[in-house]
């Protein structure tokens, strides 16, 4: 049968134009000085070859600090928040995976912080963190744990508001690729295992376990790039000058490229956020298995 | 199998503390909720102060949004944008969809992964080219692209493209394909077919491919703070614009009115696609 190239053509065409063609243009500018200036004639815009890659990550370059906090503010909390929100969601699915009463009305409810659009969580977490008149704050005075004066928003801390704001609003995710790799799993499984005396623990570990392991590894893999890549949430709660503990990538190379208008500088740190993503968008491409079923 | 009731039951362990866990897990998601609910009831005075518990409700706090925050306008730059991104998505992913999962051609399998790959690329690495891109042209040829709707909506495509043939070619392969077969025989033609056999039966998968990609527009805050201008400024950046842009102090009472207004229209829509949500999220749809 001939194959109706012309169906995928539009698709195809805008995609070159909006996807393919500017991930080569950012390489090239990210090679280049363009800026707020030189964009008016950026044909000649000057080519500074590696200098910003240079600058951001030789350990002596004049940028090296930007860099190297931003990199490590979104190593820290992309990891921190997929490996606190693991335990949460899998054990969540696996509580409603099993006979309760109500178990529709409770999976409907635990959905909810995570289609919270992400700027109106930013919104809501930065009043509760807000110093002295914070919900946070007013708690840990109440129950003698800290003062009314203690700040969230700026300094050290912020890295953990920043993490609770985001592990209160994406645990559900793994919560949902859970529950769906435990709804394939037959029950029969488990009857033969309760004959054999099998324990929970035991049926969990040696039969549960393995069988959504490859479902986990996906979900893992996905929710490190997803924080990895979050800009709505550092954003809102913290603005375009955030502490550098929660300076994350996206931040950074936002306000280096809309705000100072150093676009060159902007592109490399792209690219070098891209590389660092490379190993989980693999283990994330292989897991989701293209090509394995047709 | 002939076994119906073991499906979906896995042995029961333990008993009152299953529940107490339950309700452990719904106290932990709605306690901000009700914290958003009780601020956006308060006084500007109390609210301010940081009072929790209001003296009185105060809903004409939900009619003051509109002009206070300005809502109004963000809001209807939000649906318009939103709801041309889904329908537009849609409908150029359908043909792509198709072709992908009814046909093998060369470098299908390279395609497919691109599709997928597309999401682990950083927003700000696409938005920083085209926005580049965008001024080039307008200082080319005296058109406008930042700060009008298309200019936003082309580029949201970037995104909700990829996903929406990635979710109508895994549509589209489970529909049986003797139907198209069968009006083949028939004699129709393929364009024929396109439209009253495979169009009919993939409007399901096209309301998902909708659900996501209007989601996708509704809540993004990256693009549109950096593609609108106030005339254009969608829910995001708009509120943003509220909390820490405008001269005025702001009223949280206020901004907690607003934020729970505008998740209304995302957690019915994703209610309504929940069957979805799983393939949706393998393709590392939503949050992004």
């Amino acid at each position: 049968m001939r194959v109706p190239y012309w169906l995928m053509a539009p698709s195809l065409v805008l995609l070159a134009v909006i996807v393919f063609l500017p991930m080569l243009f950012a390489f090239y500018i990210s090679f280049t000085g363009l800026n707020e200036n030189t964009i008016g004639d950026w044909v000649h815009a000057p080519f500074v070859g590696l200098k910003h890659y240079v600058d951001g990550l030789s350990p002596k370059g004049p940028l090296a600090y930007s860099f190297y906090t931003s990199i490590k503010a979104s190593v820290v909390f992309s990891v921190a928040t997929t490996l606190l929100i693991l335990p949460l969601g899998v054990g969540a699915a696996l509580l409603l995976n099993s006979r309760l009463r109500g178990r529709g009305f409770f999976r409907a409810v635990v959905l909810l912080p995570y289609i919270l659009p992400a700027f109106v969580n930013g919104i809501l977490w930065r009043l509760v963190f807000m110093n002295g008149s914070g919900v946070a704050d007013q708690l840990l005075a109440a129950t003698h744990l800290g003062s009314r004066e203690t700040f969230w928003l700026i300094g050290p801390r912020s890295l953990w508001a920043l993490i609770l704001a985001d592990v209160w609003a994406s645990w559900p995710f793994i919560y949902l690729m859970a529950l769906a790799a435990l709804q394939t799993i037959p029950g029969d499984i488990y009857d033969a295992a309760t004959i054999d005396g099998a324990s929970a623990i035991r049926a969990f570990r040696h039969m549960t376990l393995p069988l959504i392991a490859p479902t986990m590894g996906l979900a893992i893999a996905l929710s490190t790039i997803n924080h990895f890549n979050n800009f709505a949430l550092p954003y809102v709660m913290f603005g375009p000058t955030p502490p550098d503990e929660v300076n994350v990538l996206p931040l950074n190379i936002y306000v280096n490229s809309f705000i100072t208008f150093n676009f060159g500088l902007g592109a490399a740190m792209s690219v070098v956020a891209l590389v660092i993503m490379l190993t989980p968008a693999v283990l994330y491409l292989r897991a989701a298995r293209v090509g394995d079923t047709d | 199998m002939g076994v119906i009731a073991a499906r979906r039951s896995p042995p029961r362990v333990g008993g009152w503390w299953r529940y107490a866990l339950a309700f452990a897990y719904i106290v932990f998601v709605l306690l901000p909720f009700l914290y958003m609910g009780l601020i956006a009831l308060q006084s500007d005075a109390a609210a301010g102060a940081g009072d929790i518990l209001p003296q009185r409700p105060h809903w004409d706090n939900f009619m003051r949004i509109w002009q206070d925050v300005n809502l109004d306008l963000y809001l209807r730059n939000s649906l318009v944008v939103a709801t041309i991104t889904g329908v537009l998505s849609s409908i150029l992913a359908l043909g792509a969809g198709y072709v992908i999962a009814r046909f093998r051609f060369r470098f299908r399998n390279v395609f497919r992964i691109s599709l997928l790959a597309t999401y682990t690329v950083p927003g700000i690495l696409l938005l920083l080219p085209l926005f580049v891109l965008y001024i080039i042209i307008q200082h080319a040829i005296a058109i406008r692209i930042v700060g009008t709707y298309w200019g936003l909506i082309m580029t949201y495509m970037t995104f909700a493209l990829p996903f929406s043939i990635w979710m109508l070619s895994v549509y589209i392969r489970s529909l049986p394909v003797e139907l198209e077969e069968q009006a083949m025989v028939d004699g129709a033609t393929r364009s024929a077919v396109l439209r009253h056999v495979t169009l009919p039966l993939s409007v399901p998968g096209m309301v998902v491919t909708f659900v996501f990609s209007f989601l996708l527009a509704w809540n993004d805050i990256l693009f549109a703070s950096v593609l609108t201008s106030p005339q254009t400024r969608t829910l995001g950046p708009g509120m943003q614009y509220y909390v820490s842009d405008s001269f005025a102090i702001p009223f949280w009472n206020l901004l907690m009115a607003a934020s729970l207004v505008v998740a209304v229209p995302a957690v019915i829509l994703f209610l309504l696609v929940q069957r979805y949500i799983v393939t949706g999220l393998a393709a590392g749809s939503i949050k992004g």
